[in-house]
């Protein structure tokens, strides 16, 4: 019921918000308010509003890719008859079992039915979903066991350390836990290494360490990521001595994770600063203060710098965000029981609505992060206006 | 820091003296005159002050010029004083002709030049050297040795993996079960190292190990060449064919606007799920179809999604290019469309190829290394071997750790393959910008 109330009241109040500013924008209330109307008819929020509505039409997209390779590909009967099949009961009793099975999981129906009962579980409004359930040792009679979702991904089945039947977003919630405290120290270290890194190497343009470090780049680019992990892995568990296996609660243990991360991460940051640096320092701005004589080390640390930092400021929102997925290779590698991992298990052991759970999230994630990284840099850049004039 | 005299002289320079007294005031003249009594003036603005060790640097070195109380005269860029400049002028027989020092003037700058004639065939010639496009790439590309030293890398490993299994080695698909099943001469050796057989004169990579799966008991110099074949056709197969699609996809987004929505929306979605987690889904979209189509469908999965940033590229160039005045002048003078696309466009996409080339067959590489890692790509007991499988079993397990040699022959291989492909495509794309000539 709580579900219910908050999440209806959540909708109601981004609808009520979102025709308060079109009315405001309209001039329709508060139309002699001038400081109603640069708040919120402000250009930024119907930005943003576009860019919703843009991102709902990934949204769709992706949930339309999901279904139709997954849901369509994995035909219901082959599960049904992994999960069922018993040679000691009888075809009736497995067909009961199986149309029950594929009444819960929404396989049943035609094709346009299957489409909308997938639509319904996966959109965020709250909503209850029952399942039937056939004893067949006592007599037949069905149990119901009803549960309410925002979302609702589909149930796992056949996999070691879950019983079967239970939920894709129970299994998915503590994985992205896990993905995301080692993923955002991963990100303050990666940012820690790789902004120092970018700002060295544009500094001494074409010195020794600007070299090493862009061969660094190249190579980080260039090389497969597996098998650069590997040699980072040889070093600190071979050589450095850490451990090997992920241990919740030993922090000892998450370091070569975290570690291969954020080197792998400096790289791509750094040569990103190196390169808006590089432009910032061509500049004519830069070429005046230069003139005037103020000292490089102000040039560099106050003009240069606020100004190359700009265009990166979008970074910062993905980053955050995709700390929450994890990643694909180090989590297995590590043996990290993240989202990275539960994309190997779905995929070994046919959980296709894991997978399908896992595609969702990712693809709602980073729309949110494209987004909140666009309006980041419009609010911090203050030539970017809305406005075409 | 202006006196009474000076202000005389400033008058001396300015053009309406000189317009006055000449019938044919050059522009030169104009142009050269006024700036200077312009300039002369703005000495007087100090425009904000240096501060800190640069002013007092620069205030301790101009101490003594100071007090001398000259007037320093700006003239096209550099800095002149007043005496400087007296003398140039007197040095300069055009000058002294214009204005001499007591303000008199002497047009005859006639007699200072003499009609040669026109030739017509110098009048065709262009006064430098002939000029190759891709006489000029090579230079410039060779110029550079870690060009070369990649391009040196590279030959050597599609060399070796043409001719590597060939040279005293054997096909790993011709003995299943490895080289233990076939005659037990390591059997020893192989219990002593608990399955393990390091680098040895016959087997330069060592022998795959216990932790490999199919691959247990091969030699490991062949397994990686004969994968080094797949890969780099792999690689090669579908960097052509991002190529392809890419400028044909990009080409009909820029010039078709009703296209341009709903490319965009298609690239946000693309952009918005992770590349990995889509190929993951197509190649088990596909996986029935895998025993008979192997090759095709990893290469179809692998070249989906890649043509988009080229393809986004190109769009933004032909609407950058596609009206400039070159282009538009080619069009009303009536050059035909593939001759535009060939002379006018192509050279502006020429070096983007190039680069796109490079990095795809690298990236293409490394993508079906990761698609072996999930162990959605090739099957080995179909036949196929790639670098992929052959890395990806290699470092399953600990073993690695303890037998490093499992891991340094595939490693090696694939650092040296793709770094070197990305190294020298890159060196080759600066190359190939006409910009950098000359």
């Amino acid at each position: 019921m709580t579900t219910y109330i908050v999440g209806y009241t959540i909708i109601g109040l981004i609808i009520a918000f979102i025709i308060f500013c079109v009315l405001i924008k309209r001039q329709v209330i508060f139309a002699e308010t001038p400081k109603m109307q640069k708040i919120f008819a402000h250009p930024l929020m119907f930005y943003s509003f576009r860019r919703l509505a843009s991102g709902l039409i990934s949204f769709v997209l992706a949930i339309l890719v999901t279904f139709f390779l997954i849901r369509l590909a994995t035909p219901p009967d082959n599960t049904c008859q992994d999960l069922f099949f018993n040679p000691k009961i009888s075809t009736e009793v497995y067909n009961l079992k199986c149309n029950n099975w594929k009444d819960n999981m929404g396989f049943s129906g035609s094709t346009i039915q299957q489409l909308g009962k997938f639509f319904y579980a996966i959109i965020p409004v709250p909503k209850t979903l029952c399942i039937t359930d056939i004893d067949t040792t006592l007599g037949m009679y069905t149990i119901q066991s009803c549960r309410t979702f925002i979302f609702d991904f589909g149930r796992i089945y056949k996999l070691s350390g879950t019983t079967d039947g239970s939920f894709v977003i129970d299994y998915m919630m503590p994985r992205m836990g896990v993905s995301f405290s080692i993923g955002i120290i991963a990100v303050v270290v990666e940012m820690g290494l790789g902004y120092p890194f970018g700002i060295l190497m544009a500094r001494y343009q074409n010195g020794i360490f600007d070299r090493i470090g862009r061969a660094y780049i190249i190579s980080v680019d260039a090389i497969p990521g597996i098998a650069y992990y590997y040699v980072w892995m040889a070093i600190f568990c071979g050589w450095l001595g850490l451990p090997m296996r992920y241990i919740e609660g030993n922090f000892a243990s998450w370091l070569p994770a975290i570690l291969t991360l954020g080197f792998t991460g400096m790289a791509g940051i750094g040569l990103w600063v190196r390169r808006y640096m590089l432009d910032q320092f061509n500049s004519d701005y830069v070429k005046f203060a230069r003139s005037k004589g103020l000292s490089e080390r102000r040039i560099m640390w106050i003009h240069v710098l606020r100004n190359a930092i700009v265009p990166l400021i979008r970074t910062f929102p993905t980053a955050i965000i995709s700390a929450l997925l994890g990643t694909y290779y180090i989590e297995n590698i590590y043996n990290i029981p993240g989202i990275g991992q539960a994309v190997m298990i779905s995929v070994n052991s046919n959980n296709s609505s894991l997978l399908s759970g896992i595609i969702i999230v990712s693809a709602l994630l980073s729309i949110i992060s494209y987004i909140l990284g666009d309006v980041c840099t419009a609010l911090a850049d203050p030539r970017i206006s809305f406005t075409k004039d | 820091m202006l006196d009474d005299e000076n202000e005389n002289k400033d008058e001396l320079f300015s053009s309406e003296v000189i317009s006055e007294e000449t019938n044919a005031p050059t522009s030169e003249n104009k142009a050269d005159a006024k700036p200077v009594s312009k300039n002369v003036k703005d000495t007087e603005l100090v425009i904000g002050e240096p501060k800190g060790r640069e002013y007092r640097k620069y205030k301790r070195t101009h101490k003594d010029k100071k007090k001398k109380k000259t007037t320093e005269v700006i003239l096209n860029g550099s800095t002149f004083t007043e005496e400087d400049l007296f003398s140039t002028f007197e040095s300069d027989p055009r000058k002294v002709n214009s204005v001499s020092a007591e303000g008199t003037i002497n047009a005859n700058l006639d007699d200072l030049f003499k009609v040669v004639g026109t030739n017509d065939e110098n009048l065709e010639k262009l006064d430098s050297a002939p000029y190759s496009y891709w006489r000029m790439v090579f230079a410039e590309l060779f110029r550079k040795p870690a060009a070369i030293v990649c391009l040196i890398l590279l030959l050597i490993v599609i060399f070796f993996a043409i001719f590597g299994p060939m040279i005293h080695f054997y096909n790993p698909l011709n003995y299943v079960g490895g080289l233990w099943d076939h005659g037990e001469r390591f059997l020893d050796e192989l219990t002593a190292n608990g399955g393990y057989l390091g680098p040895t004169k016959d087997y330069w990579f060592g022998l795959c190990g216990n932790n490999m799966g199919w691959f247990e008991g091969h030699d490991m110099w062949s397994c990686v060449w004969i994968g080094t074949r797949l890969s780099l056709l792999v690689g090669v197969t579908c960097a052509l064919i991002e190529i392809v699609l890419g400028i044909l996809i990009g080409a009909a987004w820029g010039y078709f606007k009703w296209l341009d929505p709903i490319m965009i929306e298609i690239r946000n979605f693309i952009y918005n799920i992770p590349e990995l987690l889509l190929d993951i889904l197509l190649m088990q979209f596909f996986a029935p179809y895998m025993d008979k189509y192997a090759f095709w469908i990893v290469v179809l999965v692998l070249s989906l999604f890649s043509w988009l940033s080229l393809a986004s590229f190109v769009r933004n160039q032909i609407i950058i290019i596609r009206d400039r005045e070159y282009n538009i002048a080619s069009q009303t003078l009536g050059t035909k469309n593939w001759k535009m696309i060939t002379h006018n466009l192509l050279p502006y996409l020429i070096s983007v190829i190039v680069t796109t080339v490079s990095t795809a067959i690298p990236a293409a590489i490394s993508a079906e290394v990761g698609l072996s890692y999930f162990n959605l790509s090739f099957k080995v007991t179909q036949g196929d071997i790639t670098l992929g499988q052959v890395l990806t079993s290699a470092a399953s397990g600990t073993a690695f750790m303890s037998h490093p040699y499992l891991l340094i022959g595939p490693l090696v291989v694939i650092v040296l393959l793709t770094v070197s492909f990305f190294v020298f495509g890159l060196a080759l794309s600066d190359a190939c910008d006409p910009k950098t000539h000359r």
